[in-house]
């Protein structure tokens, strides 16, 4: 007797609205400020643009994406390579760009580790560096890719095709977007999916400890778990 | 001419990896002009006339004042002398290879990065380009263009190459900006303003500026920006050369043209001035397909090695710079010195320049007498068409080192990087960009410091490992012209109002 094609056991659970895979390119330009000593970048963090502290923090994770050890941004990398004040810089490398969802509130941390270190450390202020800090800043556009994701299957593929700088734009610098403590990949899980728990469990992928290739590899492990269960 | 026996065997080999074949050749530099002779050697690259195996020449004596070098007694074996004393160096510039097309470079960046360029590029689609420089010929500047150019055609970016014209007065007055930009002294007259204003002027003139955007290189041509029309393209000025110590005046002359521009591109923070134009940051960049960079098979990286003497059993040490002070050689060769008393390395020291410059031909004659008899010290000076011998070096190196005492921006160190290498190099120019210290590879200050960050190297090859991964992939993030390019889009783009920072397109 024919039987009917047989429908799989299980059918992908579709989102309620698809994700759509951006990447981010950026075009590095210099600005005015320079700084030579400690109290010099002080006072150029005070008066930078809101663009040049991205540069300096987010987007430089972006830029080193393959290294894991050292510190966690350029402001910190100079205070320890240039001014071999590793105090200071073992304060703003601890500064995690994920706690922040606004430039003002980061550079509010950023003058006052500074600020504090120097009131304590007076010779270090004046100190000349080896070499002088260049503040940046940067130009981000955002480039639309053809990948969208319907499906945890889509989206797990999605992850695996697009580019590292599409996982850092949805990944790092999503939070300035979406002004909250969380990620465009975490956003859609739990609002398109109903998986919040998985949605939690990317969020805390650690960035500072792993590559962005890294990061993209967890994310994928976490993605890969849930369709296993299926 | 005399070849090698058994190169057909080998290029035979080779063929298949598509690496040309290379006349190579050891020529007596006493013979009559067309005459070289095998077992002979070519100029004054190596001694010429070695010292007898068992007639030892003191360890502390320096080269005679003939310029020969002696080696001293050694238990090196005799094919790694021989070959040493006659190194095989290519006698004849090969054609240059066909350029290599934009999809070439997918197995490199991968088909998404690919992928995105073509979307920048397709925004862009009919939008057309003039690039202006001064030469089309000779220098990097000329190198990159003939590199970008096409890729942008390929990618339907119709872009135009113009060089600039003048007389031999005008070509004088530019090379006395050009040195005078990197701080020496300069008279700076009426009478040389004039001559760079009206061969500026005559060009304008010759010249047609229909394009959508117009991107000038270097000074020389920056005049042409009396070209720019209010409601027609955008102008570009990409300036290659270091202006952190420019000679005042002529800075002053340059400037109110320069600021006429939209834009100003750099290849490093510290190259800036101040202008009230926005001024962005383009790293020079390699091309992982030229002949300089590209993946060679094994075989032909021994064959090099096998060509030079060098022996691949032991560590080997190499610093590829033209004969010049700035790049310090003979600091290199002190560093070796220090290291060769802890590990039992080689050093290679590989440039041109000795030949057709005088200055390089006296500094060649002290890296000899700085290298004294020590035969594990391997000085070539190369002809210009030996980018695929300095790929094969570098990549047979155990360390790179760039001990510059100045710099510009170092596409040497971004070869090694690409080329996975451990790099040593001066703190200098845009040196400290490529080298994040002791991430991306090593900087140091002192002859000191060299030897004992080389000896750490040779005696730690996980850390030199990790330091080459690294490197890799900061030259493949930053320096490659796959990323140049997409700057370049990303640059016309946002000038044109097509592309707003921070927004999806």
């Amino acid at each position: 007797m024919a039987t009917a094609t047989q429908l799989p056991t299980t059918r992908p659970r579709w989102a309620r609205s698809p994700f759509y895979f951006n990447s981010a390119s950026h075009l590095l330009r210099i600005g005015r400020e320079k700084a030579t000593t400690l109290q010099e970048l002080l006072e150029a963090i005070r008066t930078c643009p809101e663009s040049s502290i991205f540069q300096h923090t987010f987007q430089t994770l972006a830029e080193h994406h393959f290294i894991r050890e050292g510190f966690s941004n350029d402001f910190s990398q100079w205070a320890f390579a240039s001014c071999n004040e590793v105090g200071l810089a073992e304060r703003l490398a601890a500064i995690d760009v994920r706690e922040f969802t606004s430039i003002a509130a980061l550079r509010e941390r950023l003058i006052h580790i500074i600020d504090t270190y120097l009131q304590k450390n007076l010779r270090a202020a004046t100190r000349v560096a080896m070499e002088p800090f260049y503040l940046m800043a940067s130009d981000l556009v955002v480039v639309p890719t053809p990948y969208v994701a319907r499906n945890l299957e889509e989206f797990a593929d999605g992850l695996r095709k697009v580019s590292i700088h599409s996982i850092y734009y949805h990944f790092i610098d999503a939070r300035l977007r979406l002004k909250l403590n969380n990620n465009d990949f975490s956003v859609w899980l739990e609002h398109d999916l109903d998986m919040a728990q998985t949605a939690d469990r990317l969020n805390r992928i650690d960035i500072y400890t792993n590559t962005l290739g890294g990061v993209r590899r967890n994310i994928l492990n976490v993605i890969e778990t849930e369709l296993s269960r299926a | 001419m005399a070849i090698h026996g058994n190169k057909r065997n080998y290029w035979e080999q080779l063929t298949k990896d598509k690496i040309p074949e290379r006349k190579t050749a050891v020529v007596d530099k006493n013979a009559k002009a067309g005459e070289p002779r095998q077992d002979q050697q070519e100029s004054a690259t190596i001694q010429d006339k070695p010292a007898k195996q068992d007639a030892p020449v003191p360890a502390t004596s320096s080269a005679p004042p003939s310029g020969e070098r002696r080696f001293r007694q050694t238990d090196l074996p005799a094919h790694f002398i021989e070959r040493r004393k006659r190194p095989r160096i290519s006698t004849e510039q090969p054609p240059p290879p066909a350029p290599p097309c934009f999809g070439d470079y997918e197995p490199i960046i991968g088909k998404p990065e690919l992928d995105e360029i073509r979307f920048l590029a397709r925004h862009l689609r009919g939008k057309t380009v003039k690039m202006v420089n001064s030469t089309a010929v000779g220098g990097g500047v000329a190198e990159i263009l003939n590199r970008l150019i096409p890729l942008m055609n390929e990618l339907e970016i119709p872009t135009r190459w113009d060089v600039i014209t003048g007389g031999n007065d005008f070509y004088e007055v530019t090379k006395g900006f050009h040195n005078a930009l990197h701080g020496g002294e300069y008279n700076l007259t009426q009478q040389i303003k004039d001559i760079f204003m009206s061969y500026n002027e005559q060009n304008r003139q010759r010249m047609e500026f229909a394009e959508d955007l117009f991107v000038i290189h270097d000074p020389q041509p920056a005049g042409l920006i009396r070209a720019k029309s209010p409601n027609r393209g955008k102008w570009i000025w990409r300036c290659h050369i270091d202006l952190s110590n420019p000679h005042p005046g002529v800075w002053d002359f340059l400037k109110p043209m320069v600021e006429q521009y939209d834009a100003t591109i750099f290849s490093a923070p510290a190259f800036t001035r101040q202008l009230n134009v926005p001024q962005y940051l383009f790293y020079p960049s390699i091309d992982p397909l030229s002949e300089k960079n590209k993946d060679l098979p094994e075989e032909y990286v021994n064959k090099v090695c096998d060509d030079f003497g060098i022996d691949r059993s032991r560590p080997v040490i190499t610093q590829i710079s033209r004969f010049d002070r700035l790049k310090d050689p003979v600091g290199v060769i002190e560093a070796y010195k220090l290291v060769k008393k802890y590990v039992d390395c080689q050093l290679v020291l590989a440039g041109g320049g000795a030949t057709d410059d005088p200055e390089g031909a006296v500094v060649l004659q002290e890296v000899m007498e700085a290298a004294g008899d020590d035969p594990d010290i391997i000085i070539l000076n190369l002809p210009p068409w030996s980018a695929l011998e300095i790929n094969a070096l570098q990549r047979a190196s155990t360390v790179l080192v760039q001990k510059s005492l100045k710099e510009g921006f170092g596409l040497t160190v971004t070869e090694g990087l690409w080329k996975e290498k451990p790099v040593v190099a001066g703190a200098v120019g845009g040196i400290p960009t490529q080298i994040i210290h002791k991430l991306t590879g090593v900087l140091v200050h002192s002859v000191e410091g060299c030897a004992y960050q080389i000896r750490y190297l040779l005696t730690h090859p996980e850390f030199a490992a990790q330091l080459g991964k690294n490197g890799k992939e900061h030259a493949k993030e930053n320096f490659l012209i796959t990323v140049n390019l997409k700057r370049w889009l990303l640059l016309f783009q946002i000038l044109l109002g097509m592309a707003r920072p921070n927004a999806t397109l």
